[in-house]
This record gives structure tokens, C-alpha cells and sequence, in this order.
């Protein structure tokens, strides 16, 4: 049975504090959710860069991830959690976990164990871009983010987390306090790795905006 | 919140050494450590039943190894 917990979204246009769950599960309303309202948003999203004669860098570089996939992969299995955080009806961001296959690179914690973030992702309505509307809800990443580090916790792992980002999210992971460790020549196309040590994950729990 | 169960859990003296001394090489409690094996030790069987198989590789040397695993 998956556990909800009330954290907060801040409406994009207004500022307005709004009440979201999270869910330390993704479930099946989240795939429908997925597959009914997140493609259409983000085929749209698509259309409106091509209109616009927008550069490849302007594109997300999430817009391929197939989360039927993602969740399916892992059912059952321990080591492999889900996430996903919903508000006035609708998912509004979507988080997988690996709690066991990785382990820390930093020298001052190498080989420790970690929470590791596979994939993060918050719904196309939520992107921020100069071609797009403004954002409906701002904060889903982070509260995903600091649900990987309170799970690190919970399981011991005293906060650490790691991931390799998207280069178009890089300078979030880096607002967020994580180490920005280079591109890692052991992944798919280089992709640079985050990762955040016990101290940098309590000061990314501390800071303000969607605590 | 997930409900736990407690089991007891009968060790050699050898293999309690290795436990104990993964918990001070990872910084982890008995409980912790044994949740992560249980987590790799289903990971892999998962891939293996599956067809897969299980490599090493040396990070420095790039010499590959796989391993078998006895059910």
C-alpha cells in the first residue's frame, strides 16, 4: 500500500502556495495520467518549438521518456522505487529510484551506499522556457529531490544521493547544492554526474521555497 | 507506513564477521546492510532468470569476468 504525505506546489503564474500529495509510489493513475495528459502537453510543446524554428537545445531532453516503461521495469523489485507527486487532480511529476545497484564516487565518500536517482520528470505544463506559458506548478522537482534525500535517511544512507543529470538540468542539481562532478566517461553519451554528501543534502533539505 | 516483521537470524562466527565488518565498512546497521543484499542478491537473480549474465569488470584494467551463480 503506498504512503501519501501534503507538501506544497507554488502556481506558476500567481505565486499562490497550493496543497499537492506526495506519493512514494507510482501508480497506475499516474500512467494514465501519463499517457492521457502528459504526451498530448507534450507533443504541443513540441509543435510550438518547431513553430517557432526553436534551436535543438531548446528541446527537452526528457521528451522521449516512456514511463509505462520505467514503472514497469521495476515492479517487484526491491531495490527500485517510484515516486510521484499529484495536485488538483493530475500528476505532476514522476521519480524513479535505485536504492541499491549504485554507489558513491566522491572521494570522500566513495563506495558508501547512496539513494540513486534514475530519472526525474515533471509534467510538459510545468516546463520552463522561453517558448513555453508560464509554468502551472513550480517545485515538483525539488520535492521529488528532497523526497530521494529523506528516503537516504530513512534508510541510513545519511542523505546521500547521485544522478546523472540531462545537460539542460544541470544548473538545477547545482542550485540544489550537489557536486557537480564532470561528465562521467563510464555513461551513455558522458552524461555529468551529481552528488550530494551528508552535509550538502541537510543544506538542501534546509533551504527555503518549497519546504 | 510500511509494517516490519522481526525474524532471528542464526550466523556462523564468519559470517557474522562479515557482517559485522560490512556494517563498519559502510557505515550501515546489521538491519541496513542485509536489506541492501537482499535488494542486489533479488536484482541479479531477476536479470538471471531472465537470461542474462553477471560481469565484473576492473575499472583500471577493463578486464572482464563473469560470475556464476550457484542456486
Amino acid at each position: 500500500m503506498s504512503f501519501l504525505s501534503t507538501v506544497f506546489l507554488k502556481r506558476g503564474d500567481s505565486g499562490e502556495k497550493v496543497v499537492a500529495e506526495l506519493c512514494d509510489a507510482i501508480e497506475p493513475v499516474d500512467i494514465i495520467d501519463w499517457a492521457t495528459h502528459w504526451l498530448p502537453a507534450r507533443d504541443q510543446c513540441l509543435n510550438i518549438l518547431q513553430a517557432a524554428n526553436a534551436p535543438p537545445e531548446a528541446y527537452p531532453q526528457s521528451a522521449h521518456w516512456n514511463w509505462m516503461d520505467k514503472t514497469r521495469s521495476m515492479q517487484g523489485l526491491l531495490a527500485l522505487q517510484g515516486l510521484s507527486i499529484r495536485c488538483e487532480g493530475r500528476t505532476q511529476g514522476l521519480m524513479r529510484i535505485d536504492l541499491a545497484s549504485e554507489q558513491c564516487q566522491l572521494e570522500s565518500q566513495r563506495s558508501q551506499p547512496m539513494v540513486y536517482v534514475d530519472y526525474i520528470e515533471i509534467a510538459p505544463w510545468n516546463w520552463i522556457g522561453p517558448y513555453f506559458n508560464p509554468p502551472r506548478f513550480r517545485w515538483a522537482g525539488q520535492i521529488l529531490l528532497r523526497a530521494a534525500v529523506e528516503i537516504s535517511l530513512d534508510q541510513a544512507f545519511k542523505g546521500r544521493i547521485g544522478l546523472h543529470s540531462l545537460p539542460q538540468a544541470s544548473s538545477f542539481y547545482r542550485r540544489c547544492g550537489l557536486t557537480d562532478c564532470g561528465p562521467d566517461p563510464n555513461y551513455p553519451r558522458n552524461l555529468p554526474y551529481f552528488e550530494a554528501t551528508p552535509e550538502q543534502a541537510m543544506a538542501f533539505l534546509n533551504q527555503g521555497g518549497s519546504k | 507506513m510500511l509494517t516490519k516483521k522481526t525474524m532471528t537470524l542464526n550466523l556462523t562466527d564468519a559470517e557474522m564477521q562479515v557482517l559485522e565488518d560490512l556494517c563498519a565498512k559502510k557505515d550501515l546497521s546489521k538491519t541496513a546492510v542485509l536489506r541492501q543484499a537482499l535488494r542486489l542478491y533479488q536484482l541479479v537473480d531477476v536479470r538471471l532468470e531472465k537470461g542474462d549474465k553477471l560481469v565484473v569488470e576492473n575499472d583500471t584494467t577493463k578486464e572482464k569476468a563473469e560470475l556464476m551463480m550457484l542456486s
